[in-house]
C-alpha cells in the first residue's frame, strides 16, 4: 500500500511538473506540424506521392520530436538532487527508471499519439492505415521512451556533448521504424510484425531498469 | 545507531581521507569540519551508500548498512547543499508535493507556524525561482519536518544563512535531539550549533 501511494506521489508531482513546463510539449507538437507542412511543401501537391511516403514521413517526424525532449529525462532531477531524493524515499534507481519511462510516454508520447490522426489527413493517409498507425506508434513510442531513458541517463555526466544521447536512440530505432512502417504497408503481415515490435518493446523494457539504473547510481556517485 | 570503522576513501589514485571512525545514537549531533574539497560531501555519500569505500565498514542498528539500506533509508532525511524544490512551482506546490512524497502526516498549522518561523509565509503562492537562495535554502529545511524522521544528514546547512535564520536551524537542530533524533552535518564555517562531537577531515 505505501509503494502504491508513493508511485501515485510520484505521478502526481510529474502531472504537476509537466504542466508547469506545458511549453515544451507544445513546442514538441508545433516542430512536428511544421516539419509536417515543410516535407509537403517541398514534395510539392501531388496527393498520391504525399501519401505513398507519409506513413515514413509521420514515423520520421515522431522519432525526431521526440528525441528533442530527451535531455530533460533525467537532468532536471538530478542537479537539483530529486533523484537522489526519491532513491532515498525507499525507490531503486531501476524502480525510478520505470516510473520516469512511463511518465515519458504519458506526458511526451500520448501527445504525438494523439496528434497523429490530424497529421494523416495533412498527409493524405487512409482512414484503414490509420489504425495500423496508431498502433504501432503506441508500442514504438513506448521502446523510444525506454531507449531515451537508457541514453539520457547514459548522458548525464556528459556536459558538453547532449546531441550523442539523441544519435544513440536513433541508431537503435532503425529496427523499430523499419518494423512500425512494415506494418502499415504490409497488412497482411500485421500480426507477425506486431508481435516482433512487441518482442523488441519486452527485450528494452527489460533492459531499461537495469541499464538506467546503473547509469543513475554512476552519475550520483561522480556528482 | 550508526557506526562507522576505519572508513578510508581513494579516488582516482587521491586519498580524500582515511581511517574515520565515528558513532552516531539517539540525541547526538556531529559535525564535519574541514576545508574545501577535504571529503566533506564524500563522507555523507559514504553513509548514504553512494559511494563504495576503498575501507572499512559501516553498520547500521548492529548489520552491514548495505545489507540493511532502504531500512536505513526509512530512518533518514538528506538535505544536500543544493535546493531540491522545483522552481517553476510555488512555495506552496512544493510542498504539497513533499507531503506527498513522504507520506506526512503534518497538519497545514504547523506548516503555516514553521513558515512564519523561517518568515516564508509570505511567499506561499511564489514561485521558487523569485525567491533568493538563502530563501530556497531555508525552505528545504521543511523538509526535515515533513519526513519527520531520526537520522538527519546535512551537507553544508549554514552555508548562505543569515544569523537569524543560523539561530532558528540550531534551535530546530535542538528540538531535534531532544526527541532523541541524530543529527551530522557538515560545515566549513563556525556556528554557535551545540554539538556532541566534531570530526576533523
Amino acid at each position: 500500500m505505501m509503494i502504491l501511494n508513493k508511485i501515485i506521489s510520484f505521478y502526481y508531482r510529474e502531472y504537476k511538473l509537466n504542466l508547469s513546463g506545458f511549453q515544451d510539449i507544445l513546442t514538441n507538437i508545433i516542430f512536428f506540424f511544421v516539419s509536417i507542412f515543410i516535407f509537403i511543401f517541398s514534395i510539392g501537391p501531388d496527393k498520391e506521392t504525399i501519401s505513398s511516403i507519409g506513413i515514413g514521413i509521420v514515423w520520421t517526424l515522431l522519432l525526431l520530436s521526440s528525441t528533442l525532449s530527451l535531455r530533460k529525462f533525467y537532468q532536471d532531477d538530478f542537479e537539483n538532487g530529486n533523484l537522489l531524493i526519491m532513491h532515498l524515499n525507499g525507490l531503486s534507481f531501476g524502480f525510478i527508471a520505470i516510473l520516469k519511462t512511463f511518465s515519458h510516454f504519458i506526458f511526451v508520447q500520448i501527445p504525438f499519439l494523439l496528434s497523429i490522426p490530424i497529421a494523416c489527413i495533412l498527409l493524405n493517409i487512409a482512414n484503414d492505415e490509420l489504425i495500423y498507425l496508431f498502433s504501432s506508434f503506441a508500442i514504438g513510442s513506448f521502446i523510444l521512451s525506454c531507449l531515451g531513458s537508457i541514453s539520457s541517463s547514459m548522458n548525464l555526466m556528459n556536459q558538453r556533448n547532449f546531441l550523442l544521447g539523441s544519435v544513440i536512440v536513433m541508431i537503435f530505432s532503425v529496427p523499430i521504424i523499419i518494423f512500425s512502417v512494415g506494418i502499415v504497408s504490409l497488412e497482411e503481415n500485421f500480426n507477425s510484425l506486431i508481435s516482433i515490435l512487441f518482442g523488441i518493446l519486452l527485450i528494452v523494457f527489460a533492459i531499461n531498469p537495469w541499464a538506467s539504473g546503473l547509469c543513475l547510481k554512476l552519475s550520483l556517485e561522480n556528482n | 545507531m550508526i557506526l562507522v570503522k576505519d572508513l578510508s576513501i581513494e579516488r582516482s589514485n587521491k586519498k580524500i581521507f582515511e581511517n574515520v571512525n565515528l558513532s552516531l545514537g539517539p540525541g547526538k549531533i556531529i559535525l564535519l569540519k574541514g576545508k574545501n574539497g577535504s571529503g566533506k560531501t564524500t563522507l555523507l555519500k559514504v553513509l548514504l551508500n553512494l559511494i563504495e569505500p576503498s575501507s572499512g565498514v559501516i553498520y547500521w542498528k548492529g548489520k552491514l548498512l548495505k545489507k540493511n539500506l532502504y531500512n536505513f533509508f526509512n530512518h533518514v532525511t538528506y538535505i544536500a547543499d543544493r535546493t531540491s524544490s522545483l522552481s517553476k512551482l510555488s512555495v506552496q506546490e512544493n510542498i504539497k508535493i513533499w507531503t506527498k512524497i513522504f507520506l506526512s502526516n503534518i497538519s497545514n498549522s504547523q506548516i503555516e507556524n514553521i513558515l512564519k518561523t523561517l518568515k516564508l509565509d509570505i511567499y506561499l503562492d511564489q514561485k521558487v525561482n523569485s525567491l533568493s537562495f538563502g530563501e530556497t535554502k531555508k525552505l528545504e529545511f521543511l523538509r526535515l519536518i515533513i519526513e519527520n524522521k531520526k537520522i538527519w544528514i546535512l551537507d553544508e546547512p549554514l552555508s548562505n544563512l543569515d544569523n537569524e535564520s543560523i539561530n532558528v536551524i540550531a534551535q530546530t537542530f535542538e528540538d531535534h535531539r531532544s526527541k532523541e533524533g541524530s543529527i551530522i552535518f557538515s560545515s566549513h564555517q563556525e556556528s554557535e550549533i551545540n554539538v556532541s562531537e566534531e570530526v576533523l577531515l
